[in-house]
């Protein structure tokens, strides 16, 4: 020691002058560690202080059940039900392969299956649920609930599902829903929509979307890196739509459905065609039905590809309401309308007669009645009763096309109906103006002969004919139909109670209309009348055929109707009321290339009728068993 | 010279001691946080693993600190061999951890003997420079031995692909250069040809991800999600700090774990989010005040071999601090250095202990002389 120290010299320090110069570089480092501490946490703090609360919280979304649909009964058409799946989160199962079989075994599927849904995942989606089973059964549930503590990393989470019990029965109706779509988003009416949200796209569903919707409610949760749910900051609950009641009838609804099931196995060929019953009193829709129809729980849970496609590409269209969007001349149904334009122009006193020798000659062309041999003389009631198209050429000409047209606009015709429902057709009633303006030529007489029984350039809709017929057996008005009777909040209290719209009068004074009306009970009851198919025992039912040609006569007249291809035959009508004295249900029915109206389309609208009168006579009874009760 | 005796017990440096528990107890608080989160009973093993390494480190200071540091010098060059032989045989051995050979692991017990090397590079050194007093080396042509004993450890431990250990060895090394008389002008060859290495090293030593990683520090927007990930979510974390922090076990960013060697290389983030600038501030300024004690220890020494020791426990001290605090704040690369006293890392504090015992030792013994 003494050696070194001599080497050194004790004054002579190895640090010596480098002190301070050690001393001022250490504290200039820490100096600009202050500053940059300076400059992140207090100049950018805010800004990163919220970076680092993006990084950990996050907004779930908790989706609002849709409102419920029920009938006029408080049957339940759409209710939203809970859907339960099983998911994986592939980070926190111990041990793959015993996770995995018995997953698939509680589930009863093969292990691939389960494999191909969770494997491949990579990264930070090994943190989130991977579905492996969508929608499972009670019981299926209830198995991998009871096995979930013996299998981490397996769980269970529950969404809200759109039901329709009734499937097709209802499909028109109430529509479907589907995602919102990106078109859809950018229109101002879903500008509260996000991306991925349900939607009604069809029917009611889409109609009274905004009652229908409800409020998402929302979570704020924190995440950790892996965006595990580590703990919930607030959460507000989504709120349920709003519930609509309607003015259908299930009953009804199921018994239109069912005749045309009925026909379809008669027919052994797919059935197309339209159903649609009112209460002419108010305008209540207690049925309306298309057919085909289709599921509408296909669109629930998001359709398939292929299912879609299926229901796009079928030539039936099953997608398409025909009651609102499928225009049909009226044939015969239209000279119920005529016979009033007919009585209140004074063209025609219900006494006079006219004569039908089989046919009817303007210029060098004949118009044939369907009855080769002719109905002779013949009165309003008789030509109304067995359908004499002969009469109603000379009432169309008396009239001319232009008046024709007049009352078939007051009898609703050539409009929109104004239902609570989306789209619908108005339909067309030709005048001498409008065949000038869209085909450049002048109105031809012959014409005017064809459109007074219902054919040519005359289009309606199943719902319009309805209207129509609802205004003979009501006295003149003409209703609104209304699909929805009140909307009701979640506690009961009527969210609005839509009153039945006052639609306007037809121009044809009561006691004509109810000529009219005598006749149509005629051809349903009298011996020569075409709508005896229609009769139901205990109720005047009053109604009138119709056959809308497809192709010209004359191709098909000599055939006989089972030899003609279907798709060349006639649509069938039948339009009906009752009962005849104080009418309470009108219901229309159309039968695409269903031939004749009084063999197609009566049945179907007498199986209406009679379950409805069949639901009176029971609720009288149950009126009527009280009281007596009461009595004794 | 075992004797303890009643002058040396005064002269104990009780102030050293405090500024060493303070930092302790703060970096103890903080790692707690950084790795609590999820445990249910009990302390978090890493919390475990260090109290355990405090043990073994507050043995080995006491034994460092009982034994003249005089005595040290004979035991240097046997030490300085026997390290540089233990990270031969590291290398030969050790399995591969995160793409390094850096550990030797006997049965339960893990050890770094890069850690070891900066202590036994430091007494090295220092025998050195005691021997041929850095106040009167004048020509670069001097350096060539330290600079020998330098690049023997460092070039053990880039074999080792421990490259954040391997530049805070030459940093610690080169701490001793300081103290020279060499003229500036004698240096540019070196500056030089440092360049030069530096260009190559670029080219043809560095891996992809550690360029992506320099290259984040001049553009920290670079690549955010993959190589700038850490270096974004440590300055997010930092800069969420505020000016009082978020409170202590309440950083989200440390809770939830989006720094993802927080309890290692980012402890310092965590630090700053829970505590702010103000806490930051506080821990800088006792860090600083512990080395600025370590220079005046160093200065006031009689003792050149006790000065030149004191020197290099301060460089052992402020390089990694320097680099890590640095790198938290996006100031330099992502670079595996621990801070001292604060990470996780039982090899780093029991020889940050051994060093400390070395600083005591000094300390208490200025004024035998």
């Amino acid at each position: 020691m003494k050696e070194s120290d001599a080497r050194l010299g004790r004054s002579e320090s190895p640090i010596g002058g480098r002190f301070y110069w050690l001393v001022g570089g250490i504290f200039t480092v820490f100096a600009i560690f202050a500053l940059r501490l300076f400059q992140l946490q207090i100049v950018e703090g805010s800004d990163l202080r919220a970076r680092s609360q993006r990084n950990s919280v996050r907004t779930l979304r908790l989706e609002a059940a849709r409102g419920e649909i029920m009938d006029r009964e408080g049957r339940v058409l759409a209710t939203t039900r809970p859907a339960y799946d099983v998911a994986v989160i592939p980070n926190e199962v111990h041990g793959r392969d015993v996770t995995y079989v018995a997953l698939a075994q509680l589930l009863e599927k093969p292990r691939a299956e389960v494999d191909e849904r969770v494997a491949g995942w990579r990264g930070r989606e090994r943190f989130q649920p991977q579905v492996v089973a969508a929608d499972l059964s009670e019981e299926f549930l209830a198995r991998v609930e009871s096995h979930r503590f013996a299998l981490p990393g397996v769980v269970t989470a529950v969404r809200p599902l759109r039901e329709y019990p009734l499937a097709e029965v209802t499909a028109h109706v109430l529509g479907s829903i589907g995602e919102v779509n990106a078109q859809e988003l950018t229109q101002p009416e879903f500008a509260a929509y996000a991306a991925g949200e349900t939607i009604g796209k069809s029917g009611l569903e889409a109609v009274l979307e905004a009652d229908l919707r409800g409020r998402a409610g929302g979570r704020n949760v924190v995440v950790d890196v892996a965006g595990r749910e580590v703990d919930v900051i607030d959460e507000v609950e989504p709120r349920r739509g709003r519930t609509l009641v309607l003015t259908l009838d299930l009953d009804l609804q199921r018994a239109a459905a069912e005749a045309f099931a009925a026909q379809k196995q008669a027919e052994n060929e797919v059935v197309a065609g339209a159903l649609v019953a009112l209460d002419p009193r108010t305008g209540d829709v207690l049925a309306l039905a298309s057919f085909p129809s289709y599921d509408p729980n296909l669109f629930a849970g998001g359709i398939q590809p292929d299912a879609w496609r299926t229901l796009v590409e079928d030539p039936e269209r099953p997608l398409q309401n025909r009651a609102l969007m499928g225009q049909y001349p009226p044939g015969s149904t239209y000279k119920a309308l005529v016979a009033a334009a007919a009585l209140q122009e004074a063209v025609i006193t219900p006494e006079a007669r006219l004569f039908c020798p089989g046919s009817y000659t303007l210029g060098r062309r004949t118009y044939r009645c369907w009855k080769k041999e002719g109905h002779g003389s013949i009165d309003l009631h008789q030509a109304l009763v067995q359908s004499c198209d002969v009469y109603f050429y000379q009432l169309g000409m008396k009239l001319g096309i232009d008046r024709l047209a007049l009352y078939a606009r007051g009898f609703g015709l050539g409009r929109l109906s104004g239902i609570d429902l989306e789209p619908e057709r108005p339909g067309l009633v030709p005048t001498s103006r409008w065949k000038l303006r869209r085909h450049g030529e002048p109105w031809q007489k012959g014409e005017t002969v064809s459109a007074s029984i219902g054919q040519g350039y005359n289009l309606l809709t199943p719902l319009q004919l309805a209207v129509a017929y609802a205004a003979i057996a009501n006295g003149g008005h003409r209703v609104v139909p209304r699909l929805v009777e009140r909307v009701e909040e979640l506690d009961g209290r009527a969210a609005r109670t839509l009153r039945p719209a006052e639609g306007g009068t037809v121009p044809v004074a009561p006691a004509h209309l109810e000529r009219v009306a005598r006749a149509l009970g005629g051809v349903v009851q009298e011996p020569h009348g075409t709508g005896w198919r229609a009769r139901v025992s205990g109720v005047a039912v009053a109604g009138k055929t119709g056959t809308a040609q497809v192709v010209r006569l004359e191709r098909t007249a000599d055939m006989n109707e089972d030899e003609i291809p279907r798709r060349y035959r006639d649509h069938a009508w039948f339009a009906a009321f009752a009962p005849l004295a104080a009418p309470e249900i009108v219901v229309v029915a159309l039968v695409e290339h269903g031939g004749h109206g009084g063999s197609a389309a009566a049945p179907i609208v007498q199986r209406v009728l009679m379950r409805y009168f069949e639901k009176r006579a029971r609720a009288v009874a149950e009126d009527a068993d009280p009281r007596s009760g009461e009595r004794g | 010279m075992f004797r303890i005796d009643r002058r040396l017990l005064q002269s104990f440096d009780w102030f050293l001691l405090a500024l060493v528990a303070l930092l302790l107890a703060v970096g103890f608080a903080n790692l707690w946080s950084a790795t609590y989160a999820g445990v249910e009973s009990g302390l978090p093993w890493p919390v475990r693993r260090q109290l355990f390494a405090l043990a073994l480190g507050g043995v080995g200071m006491l034994s460092v600190l009982f034994a003249d540091y005089r005595h040290f010098e004979r035991l240097t060059l046997p030490f300085y061999l026997g390290v540089l032989v233990l990270l031969g045989i590291t290398l030969l051995l050790a399995p591969v951890t995160r793409g390094n050979r850096s550990w030797l692991v006997l049965g339960t017990l893990r050890f770094q003997p890069s850690e070891l090397a900066k202590l036994a590079l430091v007494l090295c050194l220092a025998r050195f420079f005691y021997r041929n007093p850095p106040q009167h080396i004048h020509r670069l042509r001097d350096l060539a031995w330290p600079a020998l004993f330098i690049a023997a450890p460092v070039g053990l431990i880039v074999l080792q692909r421990d490259m954040g250990v391997a530049l805070l060895l030459l940093f610690v090394g080169a701490t001793y250069f300081l103290l020279v008389r060499i003229p500036l002008r004698a240096w540019i060859p070196v500056v030089v040809a440092a360049l030069f290495a530096l260009a190559g090293a670029w080219r043809f030593a560095l891996r992809p991800y550690q360029r992506s990683r320099i290259l984040d520090v001049l553009d920290p927007a670079r690549d955010p999600l993959a190589s700038g990930y850490q270096a974004l979510q440590s300055r997010i974390a930092v800069g969420s700090g505020g000016l009082f922090g978020q409170g202590y076990l309440e950083g989200t960013q440390t809770q939830l774990r989006f720094l993802p060697t927080q309890h290692t290389d980012f402890i310092f983030s965590v630090l700053a989010e829970e505590w702010g600038f103000i806490g930051c501030l506080v821990v800088l300024a006792v860090y600083l005040i512990l080395l600025v004690w370590g220079l005046l220890i160093a200065r006031s020494s009689k003792d050149g071999f006790g000065a030149l020791l004191a020197v290099g426990v301060v460089g052992m001290f402020f390089w990694p601090a320097a680099i890590n605090i640095a790198m938290v704040l996006g100031l330099a690369p992502v670079i595996g250095v621990p801070l001292p006293l604060f990470s996780y890392g039982g090899s780093s504090l029991l020889v940050s202990f051994l060093a400390l015992g070395l600083l005591f030792n000094v300390s208490m013994r200025r004024y035998v002389f």
